[in-house]
């Protein structure tokens, strides 16, 4: 039988069934890719719908109203806008240059022996629930830094001009500025771990090229390393950002929660995923809920923005270094 | 004789002292061609490990200055490794350590407290493949000169003017130096990375196959700098083409499973080479 089973001209049913197989693999493939999109789509458009409500109320003004009475009906979604921005902020400004010394370490200057442990630690970070995170900062952190690094602040910075606004008021604990400590640490091993990725993408012969140039380790770092891969770094730090933007549970335990926009960084405030958190089911009112959901909308349409930055930059990163 | 295109193209390289711009100042030694050459580098005993696995097993050699010394070899024979040794880069790496000494200069490069960024700068290293800097065609010269020197603008300009006329590269970029140096062809980065390494006026330049990734044409070039670069320096070059090493040197190093089989001046290698191994090698019959 070793004559042509297999003829050009005329498929046979066994092929004719492999093709099936395979358009119908193709098929739910397909689908299923779809189904996400259009999941993503679906949410946009809901949240679109359920603050319709207040973005006919409020307009534009929402963005820059800082009021927020249930009671007489005013919405205004400054406060918490401002919130997530400044908290990202903070946890930036503490988490990224962590994140770059970790990175630093693992792939320059670490023993081999040790390089795997600690990473793994370090992504560890990652793995322990935000809630956690939450009860440590109320119960561990926030005492502590009312009782350290605030006073220490206030009394560093406290008296020069327009600096010593953000550290006005009483040290509560509580606050914006706990909320970005706990932010911080919350992104390190993201940022840490992405850096690290890119840093390894250097090829060994470029490296080798600067050592044998007679470069230390940190000229190699400064001016190889990071030049080399700042598009993949600042594409980490978007990563870490657009996390940072959208952390729900451990802000809400330490942030205080108060609908104001205050000067200084020691008082409390909130951001727009603890509103929603805290409100919505005391949101009554159409108006109020519309008003949440219009925050949340906000808040997806930034934490959008700062993603696809994110991935666009490390495309590029990866269609460099594929050349 | 056939004219090559490439003869045609490229402006002849022994002829530049006649223009007026800017010349960098060579020191010719004019008893170098057929004079005794003095020895640069002694190489005593030399032993090389990765982790317990000795890649080199005792190697004696000495290499002259003002000459191209090509290590040449089957792959894995660790001609790659003894060049490594030279500037200390296997000392990135834990695990790899040697024993014996290299002298430069009547200098133990090998002992414990040699300053490895000094040492790297007076030795300069070429790769395999061109490794342009992340920065301009400039800084990437400018770079290494900065590690070292404190110049106004003007002194810097002039270095790396002359620099890359020393490689042969100034009349190609000197209307770009603003751009990435990612941005020059394969023989052009590589010719880069030559200038990037004499800037630092070393005396001895390491070459580890500085051609294997570039085209015929840009091959040339690369061996008609070296040519011109070995009345200044102290070159050694490791490479798997064996036309490059009779065409580029003048001493030849054959070595085989960590050994240095023969060594001596390149015509007799390859012409009248004492031991089997060394013959049966160049011509072809293993390796």
């Amino acid at each position: 039988m070793v004559d042509s089973v297999i003829g050009l001209s005329k498929p046979s049913n066994r092929m004719r069934l492999q093709q099936l197989q395979d358009t119908l693999f193709r098929g739910t493939t397909k689908f299923f890719a779809l189904a996400v999109l259009a999941l993503l789509g679906a949410i946009l458009v809901s949240l679109a719908i359920g603050a319709w409500p207040a973005t006919k109320t409020f307009g534009f003004g929402f963005l820059f109203d800082q009021s927020w009475n249930p009671v007489k009906e005013r919405f205004g979604g400054a406060p918490a806008i401002y919130g997530t921005l400044i908290t990202s902020l903070i946890a930036m400004l503490i988490g990224v240059p962590l994140a770059l010394g970790v990175a630093i370490f693992l792939t320059e200057l670490c023993p081999p022996v040790l390089r795997r442990p600690i990473g793994t630690l370090i992504e560890l970070l990652a793995a322990i629930p935000s809630i956690i995170y939450g009860i440590w900062g109320l119960f561990v952190l926030a005492p502590f830094l009312q009782l350290t690094v605030q006073p220490f602040l206030k009394v560093v910075f406290g008296d020069i001009p327009i600096i010593g606004i953000l550290f006005g008021g009483a040290p509560l604990g509580l606050g914006v500025l706990t909320a970005g400590f706990i932010l911080a640490v919350m992104v390190l091993p993201f940022i840490a771990s992405v850096m690290r990725d890119v840093f390894s993408t250097v090829p060994v012969i470029l490296r080798e090229s600067a050592y044998g140039l007679g470069c230390t380790t940190s000229e190699v770092v400064r001016d190889i390393v990071l030049p080399y891969t700042r598009v993949g770094v600042v594409g980490g730090v978007m990563l870490g950002l657009g996390r940072a933007l959208g952390e729900t549970m451990a802000v809400t335990f330490v942030i205080g929660n108060a609908h104001k926009i205050s000067p200084s960084l020691l008082a409390a405030g909130t951001t727009i995923s603890a509103s929603l958190a805290n409100e919505f089911t005391e949101a009554t009112g159409a108006l109020y809920s519309s008003a949440l959901i219009e925050l949340g909308f906000i808040l997806f349409v930034i934490t959008f923005i700062v993603l696809a930055a994110a991935k666009l930059m490390l495309l590029r990163l990866d269609r460099r270094s594929a050349k | 004789m056939t004219i090559d295109v490439s003869t045609v193209q490229t402006p002849t390289h022994s002829a530049t002292p006649s223009t007026p711009v800017t010349v960098p100042k060579i020191t010719i030694n004019t008893t170098s061609e057929r004079g005794v050459p003095e020895v640069k580098i002694a190489i005593k005993d030399l032993r090389f490990y990765y982790k317990n696995f000795e890649a080199l097993k005792g190697i004696n050699l000495d290499i002259y200055d003002r000459r191209v010394t090509a290590f040449i070899g089957p792959s894995g024979c660790g001609k790659s490794t003894l060049l490594r040794i030279l500037n200390r880069i296997y000392d990135l790496y834990p695990g790899q350590h040697v024993t014996g000494e290299v002298l430069v200069d009547g200098h133990n490069i090998l002992a414990p407290g040699q300053d490895l960024n000094l040492l790297r700068a007076r030795i300069g290293m070429v790769f395999q493949k061109p490794t342009p800097f992340p920065m301009s065609i400039y800084d990437n010269i400018a770079f290494g000169i900065r590690l070292y020197e404190k110049l106004p603008a003007q002194d810097l300009d002039i270095r790396v003017e002359q620099a890359l006329r020393r490689a042969a590269l100034w009349d190609e970029v000197k209307d770009k130096l603003k751009q990435s140096g990612l941005s020059l062809s394969g023989g052009q980065q590589q010719r880069l990375c030559i200038a990037r390494a004499v800037a630092v006026k070393p005396s001895v330049l390491l070459m580890d196959e500085p051609c294997s990734a570039l085209d015929p044409l840009s091959t040339q070039r690369v061996e008609e700098l070296i040519a011109e670069l070995k009345s200044e320096y102290c070159i050694v070059i490791v490479t798997h083409n064996m036309q490059q090493a009779a065409r580029s040197s003048d001493y030849t190093a054959f070595m085989y499973l960590g050994s240095l089989v023969e060594f001596d001046e390149t015509e007799s290698i390859f012409t009248h080479p004492r031991e089997r191994q060394t013959e049966d090698y160049i011509t072809g019959r293993f390796g």
